[in-house]
């Protein structure tokens, strides 16, 4: 069950799950933005769990590429006119680029340093894109974003619902990719690092090189979530790369639960639905959102995926705890 | 840039920087001792900043605004402590910063209840309103004010640090702690006595800041980002560290901000890039 952690496999149930939840959201959720803006967070958060679950890094810093990867697809398909599908993709990569630079001079420093960093990473984003106004847009973003075709001229995105067959199947690509990830040699690298750091490195393998490479995969799937969420929202707003974004990211992330990738995708779920329905009854409802955290750090180390997990294996004692 | 107005941009940048040690010395401090990243420790200069801005408020007197927000913060840490953070000592560094996070979201979240979210205006004590002319120069007198305020601050933490029983005791602890409890020593009143100390201090420099910036809610957020620079800059656990990164930030940031303004604050992490290219473990920290 805890895929990040134990090992995972590509496919697995999860995967046929999140596909069908994928099919399934626009029909039970009020309404499809709302279903939209589900994948995109799902997507960002993959990136803090694969980090957190898989090599043990804290980042409060996936804001910053989310950021890269709102603005570099808004630039593209507002000033080169680029086709929609290209604009993602080129936006993740230059996301994942920054995240990989960025992580050369992150893992200098280890543990708790590397929080801070981080940390400082995100806020150095924000100040980037007010020094850049040229480019970003400054306090006002990026407005007027155009919705071009996906791919040539063809494959236009009219309307909501195909928008969000274009999100959900780049969502579900994302959670595929990353299980791949997971269950490859370099995974399994990736864990022994999570789990003794000093044995992994005795063991020949450069550690550096590897936390530096799932810094900058993790930099590519926010990005792609970033870029995401421009399509979505067809403007690139400034605070998709303040650090509150960044610590939204980690706060669905740690709900959720960080030891499989499916905890990512219901973290957000979880958030957002809960930001849906309390934020129209009582606007400081983040108070509760921080009540929340420390309870689930406290009593439910592995979120609520964990939590669902082990209530799951309780019932069934006799199956196999996972593969 | 003329040389006066470099000058007056260094001065500026050195009234900053005392702050940032204000704010950073608890956090380094408290690491240190506890090897416990406080999270929450830019909440304790926001909540400062607001007890300062309330007493100025209802006295009509800054001056009583000064001694609340120190007050306000160290009694706020002192809770935390005894209520929240110390039950998680035994937990993973993880668990800490995302407690403490939650916290600092918490404080944040009840300021806004509080108050709203606009940014007020705190103001300057009556009697340092004026400007003071030295030499050449024309310079605020608040701003010099805190300068001197934050110099003799430091150095009676560092007379206490070096010269007294406790500080004896906190720089033993953040040797071994395990150490010290073994000579006897109740480590966890020492805790205690190290967030009154480290959230009173972060707590003076939200005091001393409110005039200068007004405050906000989102002020200890960014004050949390800037006391990690520091404390990357000059290497964490060291006093005379956190001296030289504040004033480093403080100055970079001030001289900056003349050159290229929007960019001022973005220099700061040049700053940090720069340091950690070269002494990734600060310039005071110790490998």
């Amino acid at each position: 069950m805890s895929a990040f952690q134990e090992g995972g496999r590509f496919p697995d149930g999860t995967t046929i799950g999140v596909a069908a939840a994928l099919v399934a959201l626009p029909f039970i959720l009020p309404s499809v933005t709302l279903a939209s803006e589900l994948v995109v967070f799902a997507v960002a958060t993959l990136s803090c769990a694969f980090l957190l679950g898989m090599v043990g890094l804290l980042s409060f810093g996936q804001g910053l590429f989310f950021g890269i990867g709102a603005y570099v697809s808004a630039i593209l398909l507002r000033e080169h006119g680029a086709a929609t599908l290209p604009a993602v993709l080129a936006a993740a990569l230059v996301a994942g680029t920054g995240a990989g630079l960025l992580a050369l001079l992150a893992v200098r420093r280890r543990g708790v340093y590397f929080v801070m960093l981080t940390l400082a990473f995100a806020q150095m984003g924000y100040f980037a894109m007010l020094a850049l106004r040229e480019s970003t847009g400054g306090e006002n973003g990026l407005t007027g974003v155009p919705r071009t075709p996906l791919l040539g001229g063809f494959g236009a995105l009219a309307g909501p619902g195909a928008i969000y067959a274009f999100l959900a199947v780049l969502a579900f690509a994302a959670y595929a990719l990353t299980q791949c990830v997971g269950a490859s040699p370099f995974g399994s690298v990736l864990r022994a690092i999570r789990r003794n750091e000093a044995r992994a490195e005795a063991l020949g393998y450069d550690v550096r090189a590897f936390k530096v490479a799932a810094f900058a995969f993790a930099g590519l799937l926010a990005g792609l979530a970033g870029a995401m969420h421009t399509v979505f929202l067809g403007f690139a707003p400034p605070n998709v790369i303040d650090l509150e974004m960044s610590e939204r990211l980690l706060v669905m992330a740690i709900i959720g639960g960080a030891s499989a990738p499916a905890g990512a995708f219901l973290g957000a779920g979880f958030y957002l639905l809960l930001a849906d329905f309390l934020s129209a009854l009582w606007p400081r409802w983040l108070l509760l959102i921080g009540l929340l955290l420390i309870g689930i750090v406290l009593f439910l180390r592995d979120g609520l995926w964990g939590g669902a997990a082990a209530w799951l294996r309780r019932l069934r004692p006799a199956a196999t705890p996972h593969g | 840039m003329s040389g006066q107005v470099l000058v007056f941009q260094v001065l500026n940048g050195l009234g900053i920087g005392m702050i940032y040690f204000l704010l950073s010395v608890g956090l380094t401090m408290i690491f240190g001792l506890m090897r416990f990243v406080n999270f929450a420790h830019g909440a304790l200069y926001l909540a400062a900043a607001y007890a300062a801005y309330v007493v100025s408020l209802l006295t009509g007197s800054m001056l009583w605004g000064l001694l609340a927000g120190p007050l306000a913060a160290a009694i706020l840490a002192v809770a935390a402590e005894r209520l929240l953070l110390r039950h998680t000592y035994a937990m993973p560094h993880e668990a800490q910063i995302l407690i403490t996070f939650a916290l600092a979201l918490i404080v944040q979240e009840a300021v806004i209840l509080g108050f709203d979210a606009q940014a007020k205006n705190v103001p300057v004590p009556d009697f340092l309103a004026g400007i003071v002319f030295l030499g050449p120069f024309v310079y605020p007198a608040y701003r010099l004010a805190v300068v001197g305020v934050a110099a003799v601050v430091a150095l009676l933490l560092w007379v206490a640090l070096e010269r007294t029983r406790f500080g004896t005791i906190l720089r033993a602890g953040s040797e071994s702690t395990e150490m010290v409890s073994l000579l006897g020593i109740d480590v966890h009143r020492v805790f205690l006595g190290a967030f009154a100390l480290g959230g009173g201090l972060a707590g003076l420099a939200g005091a001393l800041a409110a005039p200068l910036r007004g405050v906000d809610p989102f002020m200890g957020e960014e004050a949390l980002g800037i006391a990690f620079v520091v404390v990357v800059v000059g290497g964490i656990g060291s006093f005379t560290g956190a001296l030289l990164g504040g004033l480093l930030i403080g100055v970079v940031q001030s001289v900056m901000s003349s050159v290229w303004p929007e960019g001022a604050r973005l220099m700061i992490y040049g700053a940090m890039a720069l340091v950690l290219l070269v002494r990734p473990a600060g310039l005071m920290g110790r490998a």
